[in-house]
């Protein structure tokens, strides 16, 4: 035989053989870049100790939004090429009632969520089954300057107080600084006041109806209009979003601060001008900010898929992302964890916040109703109309779009 | 026969013109949103009633065209200045007109985000400008009455070398002769830019208005960066607002409606364009 043929046929054989080799199941990922590369080496780790079974990591755009907007393009198309999708909390209901998501109960049990943080619990479950398994938490908590104070506001009315009162003897030149510009921050950082007043967005025990004209409501909403009227914010807060404000206030111009957990660890990098002079406490009721795994339909291998879920959101996992990347673990064990908890000072505020946390309305009309309501914010803080004429306003609309979603109701 | 050889072309426009415009037709006498599952159901006509006494429809119609037409005056100005400058013997010409065209090059959310902290109050460099003048900071971005302006001016920052472009296409194509011919006559600057060169340049004049008409018209990103609608949705454009309607809410009924609204509103608007050209052409006939 010629040496040319019998190399074809090794060549040949070679090729049936990787052909026929069982290959292993991959299961896709979406999720925002950010936790890409953190799960990254942990990603790495698992693909090389698991021969049977692949994780694919897509590493998605940082924004929330720009991160809906291309999972859904992907849906819409019918044949997504994700089998899993790390999710927002507010998108749950919103893609369940798409038909977009499988029901987790069938592959994780009735108990997927036993162990959790209470305030992580929230916002998994509608419609009576469970469409999403959190990742980390997050939640709407107070910055303020230890050196400015000597313990953090009990009340918003006592934090406005401080603040104008820092303001008046020229100490800062803000009082505090939050999310107002016209996007979903905002509506999160009324969430947390309306619930301090008593308020709430829908109306308890009848979720169909807005309650957002409510006198609990008026007054949240005064009180946020008031803050920028007085000068305590900046009337700059209408276009502030997450990184506006700290850099306002990790510049040291202001002495309260709302954000995420995140911006602990932005203020304690070096050439912070206040690192080692903030404090962090829980608003009380911080909104929930959550990210979680759904399975998503026609996924050609669930089993497989809810094992990497499981495993994403593992104890273990979960600590070694609360070691190296700060994660709020949503696990109660690793919150209490002592050993943990001396790792990371921020744990112990994380924990508290987490028994209490705020969560926006479990719709699928959702982004509508938060749309409705971050328009009329908007315009009350930049300066035209009053809270009244706003929240009236606000429930007209929301009344609306919420009759339409229950007709007969 | 020329119909056969019209025929490739006529199915190319009616696969990606005519049948996605029907398409959205169709979508737009559905209900289609998470309310139904995503499933189309026949409603009567009641996203057109909605979009009707949609006030909120109108008013972004409104700041669409307020903002298209600031922009697109300010272009054609600007841009016009800019291609006079430019076709003049300038020394590094080749270098002089690469940096012109330099905002054009840039994707526009990068230039919006360059834009956002440029205007950033109070940390931003013009109101830096401003504090080292002695004037109080100012904010931008965040006043109703006045943010639209600069989202204005960032479109004309980035779109103006787009039509200087254009029109120096344009003026190249004008015989240099000619001019030559009006100086020998005694005829000033201003006379030659009137009697020849905006005559001359009216063609490309209008295509660059048309196109960038159709643009602003269309405008999404650097708003959505930008402002993101606000302050209390006084930048919101039709186009913000429809793909809110689609990616946000899931309502694709009501989304094709809003976007066969808009497309009515261009359409109409370059009816108009196109209608006074004709009518201008047709008294500069009728006068002796």
């Amino acid at each position: 035989m010629a040496p040319g043929a019998l190399a074809l046929l090794l060549w040949a054989a070679v090729g049936l053989v990787v052909w026929a080799w069982p290959r292993p199941v991959e299961v896709s990922v979406l999720m925002p870049a950010p936790f890409a590369d953190a799960t990254a080496p942990l990603v790495a780790a698992f693909n090389r100790e698991h021969r049977e079974l692949q994780i694919a990591v897509t590493r998605g755009p940082l924004d929330t939004e720009a991160l809906s907007d291309l999972a859904i393009s992907s849906l819409l198309l019918g044949d997504t090429p994700y089998d899993l999708l790390l999710m927002d909390v507010t998108w749950t209901p919103k893609y369940a009632a798409a038909g977009w998501l499988e029901p987790l109960e069938p592959l994780l049990g009735d108990n997927a969520l036993a162990g959790m943080a209470p305030g992580a619990q929230l916002g998994n479950t509608f419609g009576g089954h469970l469409w999403r398994l959190p990742l980390l938490a997050d939640m709407g908590l107070l910055y303020w300057r230890t050196d400015l104070m000597d313990a953090p506001p009990k009340s918003l009315q006592e934090l406005a107080a401080t603040a104008a009162d820092l303001q008046r003897r020229g100490v800062v030149p803000w009082g505090y600084v939050w999310q107002g510009r016209q996007y979903e921050g905002l509506s999160c950082v009324f969430l947390e006041v309306l619930r301090d007043f008593g308020g709430h967005w829908l109306r308890p025990g009848d979720d169909r109806q807005s309650d957002l004209d409510s006198p609990e409501a008026i007054a949240a909403a005064g009180w946020l209009g008031g803050l920028v009227r007085s000068g305590v914010t900046p009337d700059a807060v209408a276009n502030i979003s997450e990184s506006e404000s700290l850099q306002i206030f990790g510049a040291g111009q202001a002495a309260f601060m709302r954000n995420w957990p995140y911006a602990w660890a932005e203020l304690q990098k070096p050439g912070s001008v206040v690192a080692g002079r903030v404090g962090v406490v829980s608003l009380g009721n911080g909104t929930q900010g959550s990210w979680g795994f759904s399975l998503l339909k026609g996924s050609a291998h669930p089993q497989q898929a809810a094992a990497v879920m499981r495993w994403f959101t593992s104890e273990a996992t979960s600590r070694d992302l609360a070691v190296r990347f700060g994660y709020t673990p949503v696990w109660q064990s690793l919150l209490d964890d002592p050993q943990l908890q001396e790792q990371l000072p921020l744990l112990p505020v994380l924990r508290q916040a987490l028994e209490c946390t705020a969560l926006r309305p479990l719709t699928p009309l959702y982004a509508q109703l938060s749309d409705v309501l971050q328009r009329q914010l908007s315009g009350l803080i930049s300066g035209s109309g009053s809270a009244e004429a706003a929240m009236a306003e606000a429930q007209r609309q929301s009344t609306l779009l919420l009759r339409a979603a229950a007709p007969g109701a | 026969m020329a119909i056969l050889l019209l025929l490739p072309a006529l199915a190319l426009v009616a696969g990606v013109f005519l049948w996605p415009l029907l398409r959205y037709g169709w979508l737009s006498l559905q209900a289609s949103s998470v309310l139904t599952g995503l499933v189309p159901v026949p409603n009567g006509g009641a996203n057109w009633q909605r979009l009707l006494a949609d006030g909120r429809f109108w008013q972004d119609a409104a700041q669409t065209l307020r903002f298209a037409g600031l922009s697109l005056a300010l272009e054609l100005l600007l841009g016009l200045a800019l291609a006079l400058l430019l076709h003049r013997p300038l020394p590094r010409r080749g270098l002089v007109r690469a940096v012109v065209l330099l905002p054009w090059a840039l994707p526009t959310t990068v230039m919006a985000l360059g834009w956002r902290w440029i205007l950033n109050d109070p940390f931003g460099p013009l109101n830096g400008l401003l504090q080292s003048l002695g004037l109080p900071a100012y904010g931008f971005l965040s006043q109703p009455a006045t943010t639209w302006l600069f989202t204005v001016l960032a479109d004309v920052w980035k779109t103006t070398p787009f039509v200087a472009l254009l029109l120096l296409a344009g003026l190249q194509a004008i015989p240099s002769e000619l001019e030559e011919a009006l100086r020998l006559e005694g005829a000033g600057p201003w006379q030659r830019l009137r009697r020849l060169t905006l005559p001359l340049l009216a063609p490309y004049l209008l295509l660059a208005a048309l196109f960038r008409l159709a643009q602003a018209l269309g405008v999404f990103d650097l708003i959505q960066v930008l402002t993101g609608s606000g302050p209390a949705s006084s930048t919101e454009s039709l186009a913000l607002y429809a793909y809110l309607n689609a990616m946000r809410f899931l309502d694709f009924g009501y989304a094709a409606t809003l976007m066969l609204g808009m497309f009515a509103v261009v359409l109409g608007l370059s009816a108009l364009v196109l209608l006074a050209q004709a009518l201008r052409r047709r008294l500069a006939e009728m006068a002796p």
